[in-house]
């Protein structure tokens, strides 16, 4: 499964105007802050990429939660920013359902508990791990059952996007500063091969 | 995937989901994945976002490094301001 081609743009382009903000820019950080910078700037590409989704909700809300990332989250997304970070008004009904969800849980499970002991081990494997992928997955404490995987295959896509085209951002910038350094010493060798 | 009927979720639907999440896992967690167990598949799941969470903080770390010596006046940066601006 692959992401579209616009993803791909949109998420270079965004990638882009973070590097700007953050190294282009006169001002000098260190590797840290640098760094920090790079990775805000390509979880915020990928949300950006990919648009409207649970998970690019919450990980937008997720990541300006941080006091220190705000300025330069408002710098990256311009205008956006408002935009993203209005609050999803659906998320307030699902506490409540979840409520519902144990309560009738908890009924269950103490009536089969005598029978199926295998039953019981199993749901609660399922069960850790479920809620271990909530925290993994933006956004995810607020999602159940079909819609928490329906999420992670999405964000599942989107992060191998994500890092694959890192990867490809490495390898251009790597390989354009290998020609401009080579430029420079070019006419040196040939003068020398000259000469002999 | 919304279906005009109800907002039930089929049986079709979990299973369509569930093989597609299956086929997201790199090759060396599925072939040992023959008879999976939804304990197992959510656990690979969760491996593999670990693993893409740790694959991307590597390459931010090589992207600021790269970048150290990028300041405003390089190259590099006039092909990021170009691209931007186009």
């Amino acid at each position: 499964m692959q992401v579209a081609e616009a993803f791909k743009h949109a998420f270079l382009k965004q990638m882009l105007l973070g590097f700007q903000a953050s190294v282009v820019s006169p001002k000098s950080m260190g590797f840290q802050e640098r760094k920090s910078a790079i990775k805000l700037s390509a979880d915020v590409a990928m949300a950006v990429a990919r648009g409207t989704r649970k998970w690019t909700r919450g990980l937008i809300a997720g990541l300006s939660k941080e006091h220190q990332n705000r300025s330069f989250l408002q710098l990256i997304l311009g205008e956006q920013y408002e935009r993203l970070m209005k609050p999803c008004h659906s998320s307030w009904k699902i506490p409540r359902c979840k409520k519902i969800v144990r309560r009738s849980l908890r009924v269950c499970c103490r009536r089969k508990k005598k029978k199926n002991q295998v039953g019981v081990l199993a749901r609660t494997l399922v069960a850790k791990r479920t809620q271990e992928l909530k925290i993994l997955v933006p956004g995810g404490e607020s999602m159940d059952g079909f819609s928490l995987l329906d999420e992670t295959l999405d964000y599942v896509v989107s992060l191998r996007a994500q890092a694959d085209l890192m990867q490809s951002l490495l390898t251009t910038i790597e390989a354009s500063k290998l020609r401009s350094h080579s430029k420079g010493t070019l006419p040196e060798r040939k003068a020398s091969y000259v000469g002999n | 995937m919304s279906s005009r009927r109800s907002s039930r979720i089929t049986d079709e639907e979990i299973s369509e989901l569930i093989s597609k999440l299956q086929s997201l896992l790199p090759e060396s967690r599925r072939r040992s994945m023959s008879r999976a167990s939804a304990a197992k598949l959510l656990k690979e799941t969760c491996s593999y976002i670990k693993s893409l969470h740790r694959e991307v903080d590597d390459l931010s770390d090589r992207l600021s490094d790269l970048m150290s010596s990028m300041d405003s006046g390089s190259p590099q940066a006039d092909i990021i301001r170009s691209i931007l601006r186009s």
